[in-house]
C-alpha cells in the first residue's frame, strides 16, 4: 500500500513541483496551503510523513511542529523541514518543536526521496 | 545603503544622484527588497529576467535577477532542473519581502528581460520569460507590466517603495557587457541534503 506524504507550502508552485517529485516516486501526496489548513486536513489523509515550509501565513512551519506534536495522533510522526532558511537558530527552533530533520531548499529529487527513506521505516 | 534596503550582495552605486535616488545594482543571481523611498533598484539584463513584485499597501517592493539554465555542449536543457532554480529563485525574493512586512496576497509584478541576445544559443531568455509568466500565473501574482523577449538588451530601474518600473533597450556597447555565458543561479547554502536532528 502506497505510503502518504502530506506537503505543506504556501507556495502553489512548489507545491506542483513536490507532488511530481514525490508522485514519481510512489508516494500518495496531501497538500496544503500552510498550517492552519494542515491541521484542518491532516486527519482526512493520516500522512506517514509530513513535509512541512517554514515560511508561510497564518501558521508558520514551527507552530505547525508544535501542533501535531501536541496531538497524540502525531506525536511520533516523522516531520521534514523543507525551506529556504538555514540558520543554526532556526534550525535549533525547529528541532526544540519536535522537527526531525532539516532541508534546505532548492531540493533535489533523489536526495529527497533518499531522506525520506531514512526517515520512513 | 539605506537600513530599510535588504540586498543579497547587491552593490551600491554612489549617494544620492540628482535625481534624488540611490542607485543599487541587482546583479545576476542577487535581489533586492526595500521600503526605502529614495531607493532605485537597477540592473541591465540579457537572457535574465528580473521580476519586480510590489505591495502597494506595505509599499514593498524587490528586484530580483535570475537565469534558470543555459543549454550543455549537446544544447540539452534540464526542465525540470531549471524550474526547480526558477521557483527557488522567486521564493527568495517572495520570503524576504513577507519577512519585512509585505503580504503575499496583496503582491503585484512586472517582468522584464529574456532577450535571446546570442545567434547560435538556444532561445534561453524565452525560456527564462515563459517560466516567470507561469510562475505568477499560478502563484495568483497580477501581472501588471512586462517587456520580455527580443534581441536586445535592457536596463531596468525599479523604485521598490513606489512600485514604478522604468525599462529602456540598451545600446550596444553597453549590451556588450552583458555575460555571453553566465553560469544558472545556485543557492548560496549546502542544498538538498538531510540534517537529521
Amino acid at each position: 500500500m502506497s505510503r502518504t506524504i502530506m506537503t505543506v507550502d504556501d507556495s502553489p508552485s512548489m507545491r506542483a513541483l513536490l507532488r511530481n517529485a514525490l508522485a514519481a516516486q510512489g508516494y500518495t501526496v496531501a497538500e496544503a496551503e500552510d498550517g492552519v489548513d494542515a491541521l484542518e486536513r491532516i486527519d482526512a489523509s493520516a500522512p506517514d510523513l509530513v513535509i512541512t515550509d517554514i515560511n508561510m501565513p497564518r501558521m508558520d512551519g514551527f507552530g505547525l511542529i508544535e501542533a501535531l506534536r501536541g496531538r497524540s495522533a502525531y506525536a511520533g510522526t516523522p516531520i521534514l523541514v523543507l525551506t529556504t532558511e538555514f540558520s543554526d537558530e532556526k534550525k535549533a527552533r525547529a528541532r526544540n518543536a519536535g522537527a526531525t530533520g532539516w532541508i534546505v531548499k532548492p531540493f533535489h529529487p533523489d536526495k529527497l526521496a533518499s531522506a525520506i527513506r531514512r526517515v520512513l521505516l | 545603503m539605506s537600513g530599510m534596503t535588504r540586498t543579497s550582495a547587491g552593490t551600491a552605486l554612489g549617494g544620492l544622484r540628482q535625481d534624488g535616488f540611490r542607485y543599487v545594482n541587482i546583479v545576476q543571481g542577487n535581489r533586492g527588497v526595500s521600503r526605502d523611498p529614495q531607493t532605485m533598484f537597477t540592473t541591465v539584463l540579457g537572457s535574465c529576467v528580473a521580476a519586480c513584485l510590489f505591495d502597494p499597501d506595505a509599499k514593498i517592493g524587490g528586484m530580483n535577477h535570475f537565469l534558470l539554465a543555459e543549454p550543455d555542449e549537446d544544447q540539452h536543457v534540464d526542465a525540470v532542473a531549471a524550474q526547480r532554480y526558477g521557483v527557488h529563485a522567486m521564493e527568495l525574493l517572495i520570503n524576504e519581502m513577507l519577512q519585512v512586512g509585505a503580504d503575499r496576497r496583496r503582491l503585484r509584478g512586472h517582468l522584464y528581460g529574456g532577450a535571446n541576445l546570442h545567434a547560435g544559443m538556444r532561445a534561453i531568455g524565452t525560456s527564462n520569460a515563459e517560466f516567470a509568466i507561469r510562475f505568477l500565473r499560478d502563484e495568483g501574482i497580477p501581472l501588471m507590466a512586462q517587456n520580455l523577449g527580443g534581441t536586445a538588451a535592457r536596463r531596468v530601474d525599479f523604485q521598490p517603495a513606489h512600485g514604478r518600473a522604468r525599462c529602456r533597450i540598451v545600446q550596444d556597447t553597453v549590451a556588450d557587457e552583458v555575460p555571453r555565458r553566465v553560469a544558472p543561479i545556485r543557492p548560496a547554502a549546502p542544498s538538498g541534503d538531510l540534517e537529521l536532528f
